[in-house]
């Protein structure tokens, strides 16, 4: 009797649980919501997140598809190699940035934030949905040069892209959408909103002398087309420059086919401007000095010259001071130092280790093909904390070359050094750090 | 008890597996209608890698030929009803000769005639990615200047003055002024004494033969020589003109059945 009881207590649980789990149709998906926040007095975002609900899951995936070399022909090139979050994730120093099998872009890379407020992308505004953004870069033969079935395969193939995306959304099942809703995931996270100029704006802090002259002097001469707090309109402009001979590029021509668009470019974005130069579409202006002493002296009116710099921008040698002085408030060190967007790599272990660590790790995989990129790489971090210091563009110039030197000959010594101590070790850290 | 245990177990038992069953739906009878695309170089069959030749004598080679089919509408004579079938998309693919059946599930019973659209409409052109036939992976859409390619033909001809004599039209473009995808209106057949169309007496099913043409994309409405325009990789005039052609190139086959 006591015996039946239990067998029946025993039934009555097991067919409970299996009643409870037939309610619920995918057991063991569950994700965590990620909240979007729109900072205040913003305008609201034009990034449909209906369609895409922002979770932890997603987002992680996001970033590992983000820094993910595989996404690109040879593996060489994930989208973290031309948008380099100390760049504010445009590529540093770069006026075009560096593709698949030495080619090299037609435009200049740019810096990547407030990506949930824009409704066209690229320069041209030729892309209608941030979805369908990674897909030019992807597939473009000056770019990561892959085709999106071989990504997808790639992808297919890794047992930890089928973890990730069964915990993003369901299933493992990896198609296109679903990996560019994931990049979209983690993209519109980029807020940058906590520049010092927002600080201002919010009454936490304030401008010293200078800025203050430059926030005056950009609003009567700036604001129109930079408009705060994006610093951008969205707009097509054609802002007095001629056309490059060798690219031949006419920008939002290219996409409308009509002429009164031609040489007309997306307006962009201020912020953090500081880290995102060379300028322009085709990165032909190196420093805020020269955009500057473009707008006052160097405009080349034609047929479709914006009305508003036809006849120049009037600005004094003081005034440029005073304009450099107030953009370089819109820098926000808490957007661009942000571990949320950061390789994961990076964040989870000390970053200069690492970096030689994955420098020995790329020597065994490949020789000499990643020494150069990584030490351009240590080079244009040497080259951010001693130049941006200064603005005199020779020194720059110089300091790097230095730079680069020490970087190669010291490095080539501790690698060295390393390869023999660590040659064990490599292996598994190897491990370790691409199972990521 | 130990009766009642296998009692209740029995009982469990059967309500757990009634779970899986659908709740009862009463289905209304439906028919199946089947699609199919015959894709032709005139009257002949099209096969890739075989040699075609074009109004203006110009010979060539099909090595692609894909289209999209959407927004399909059947209307019935006797109700006058009409049955859509929104976000069904094809891809009619004449190197897969799956593709080029369409099976849909209908309650009308009497079949008069078919509309659908070549292409992909313009909303799923600015909603982001798609999945399914629309994913961006089937080659079909512009990553530079976002858009479906609506249809594409491929292929080689001495005519093309072009590196390996390629030529090779992607139609497409959803903006005002260069919409590419078309609707396309087909009335069914008079088969020997019956009415018109495909009739149902009881569940069952039919087939609609569609040929489509591609002699038709050269000068049905414009004349677009191979030799004079081999490329046509944006949105703008010559996708236009070339969708123009292209919407005439379905007719209804009266040779199948």
């Amino acid at each position: 009797m006591k015996l039946s009881r239990a067998i029946l207590f025993v039934l009555l649980f097991i067919f409970c649980g299996v009643f409870f789990m037939s309610f619920n149709n995918s057991p063991g998906f569950k994700t965590t919501p990620l909240k979007f926040i729109v900072p205040k007095g913003w305008p609201q975002p034009v990034y449909d997140f209906k369609n895409n609900p922002l979770t932890k899951q997603g987002f992680e995936l996001g970033r590992k598809l983000f820094y993910d070399g595989r996404l690109s022909r040879d593996g060489n090139f994930s989208c973290a190699s031309c948008h380099q979050q100390f760049a504010a994730f445009a590529t540093y120093d770069h006026n075009l940035s560096h593709g698949f099998n030495n080619s090299v872009t037609r435009r200049n890379a740019p810096g990547l934030f407030n990506l949930a407020w824009q409704k066209e992308f690229m320069w041209d505004g030729g892309i209608n949905h941030l979805d369908a953004q990674p897909l030019a870069p992807i597939t473009d033969t000056t770019e990561m040069a892959e085709s999106i079935e071989n990504v997808l395969k790639k992808l297919n193939a890794d047992p930890q892209y089928k973890k990730m995306f069964t915990a993003a959304f369901g299933d493992a099942t990896i198609n296109t959408q679903r990996m560019t809703k994931a990049l979209s995931q983690f993209l519109v996270m980029m807020v940058s909103s906590n520049s010092k100029y927002d600080r201002v704006m919010r009454g936490q802090d304030s401008f010293n002398l200078p800025q203050q002259l430059g926030y005056d002097i950009f609003r009567q001469k700036c604001i129109t087309c930079h408009q705060p707090p994006l610093f951008t309109d969205f707009s097509y402009r054609n802002t007095g420059i001629a056309v490059e001979d060798f690219l031949q590029d006419y920008g939002r021509m290219k996409i409308t086919r009509n002429a009164a668009d031609s040489l007309k470019f997306k307006v962009p974005s201020l912020r953090n401007a500081q880290v995102t130069f060379p300028y322009g579409h085709d990165g032909r202006f190196y420093s805020l000095l020269d955009v500057l002493n473009h707008y006052r002296n160097g405009v080349v009116n034609g047929p479709t010259t914006d009305s508003i710099v036809k006849n120049k921008i009037p600005l004094s040698n003081f005034e440029i001071g005073q304009l450099q002085a107030f953009i370089y408030t819109l820098t926000d060190s808490s957007f661009l130092n942000d571990p949320r967007f950061a390789h994961r790599v990076l964040k989870t272990a000390h970053r200069s280790h690492l970096h030689s660590m994955s420098i020995i790790i790329n020597i065994n995989k490949n020789s000499e093909k990643f020494l150069v990129p990584a030490l351009n790489h240590w080079a244009a971090f040497l080259h951010r904390t001693l130049v941006l210091q200064t603005n005199y563009k020779h020194s720059a110039i110089l300091i790097s070359i230095i730079g680069i030197c020490l970087c190669s000959a010291g490095n080539h010594q501790i690698i060295y050094a390393n390869m023999r101590r660590q040659r064990s070790t490599v292996k598994h850290c190897a491990g370790n750090i691409f199972s990521r | 008890m130990n009766r009642n245990i296998v009692f209740i177990a029995a009982i469990l038992l059967v309500a757990r597996f009634n779970s899986f069953a659908q709740p009862g739906k009463i289905i209304s009878a439906k028919h199946t209608v089947s699609i199919t695309f015959h894709n032709k170089a005139g009257d002949a069959d099209l096969h890739l890698d075989s040699s075609c030749t074009n109004p203006f004598g110009e010979i060539f080679i099909v090595k692609q030929f894909k289209y999209y089919i959407s927004n399909i509408r059947l209307r019935d004579d006797d109700t006058k009803k009409t049955e859509s079938f929104p976000g069904k998309y094809f891809l009619i693919d004449q190197a897969d000769s799956s593709s080029k059946i369409i099976l849909l599930s209908t309650s009308l019973k009497h079949i008069i005639s078919i509309e659908f659209m070549l292409g992909v409409d313009s909303l799923k052109n600015v909603s982001g990615i798609q999945t399914g036939s629309l994913d961006p992976a089937k080659g079909m859409f512009w990553t530079w200047n976002t858009g479906y390619v609506m249809a594409k033909l491929e292929g080689t001809s001495a005519a093309a003055n072009t590196p390996q004599h390629s030529f090779s039209w992607h139609v497409g473009g959803y903006k005002k002024g260069e919409a590419t995808a078309r609707m396309i209106y087909l009335k069914l057949p008079v088969i020997s004494n019956q009415a018109p169309g495909i009739r149902y007496q009881q569940p069952g099913s039919g087939t609609i033969n569609i040929n489509a043409d591609i002699l038709k994309w050269f000068n049905a409405l414009h004349e677009i020589k191979i030799a004079g325009q081999p490329f046509c990789h944006q949105p703008g005039a010559l996708a236009v003109s070339l969708a123009d052609n292209y919407s005439a190139m379905f007719t209804v086959s009266y040779n199948h059945e």
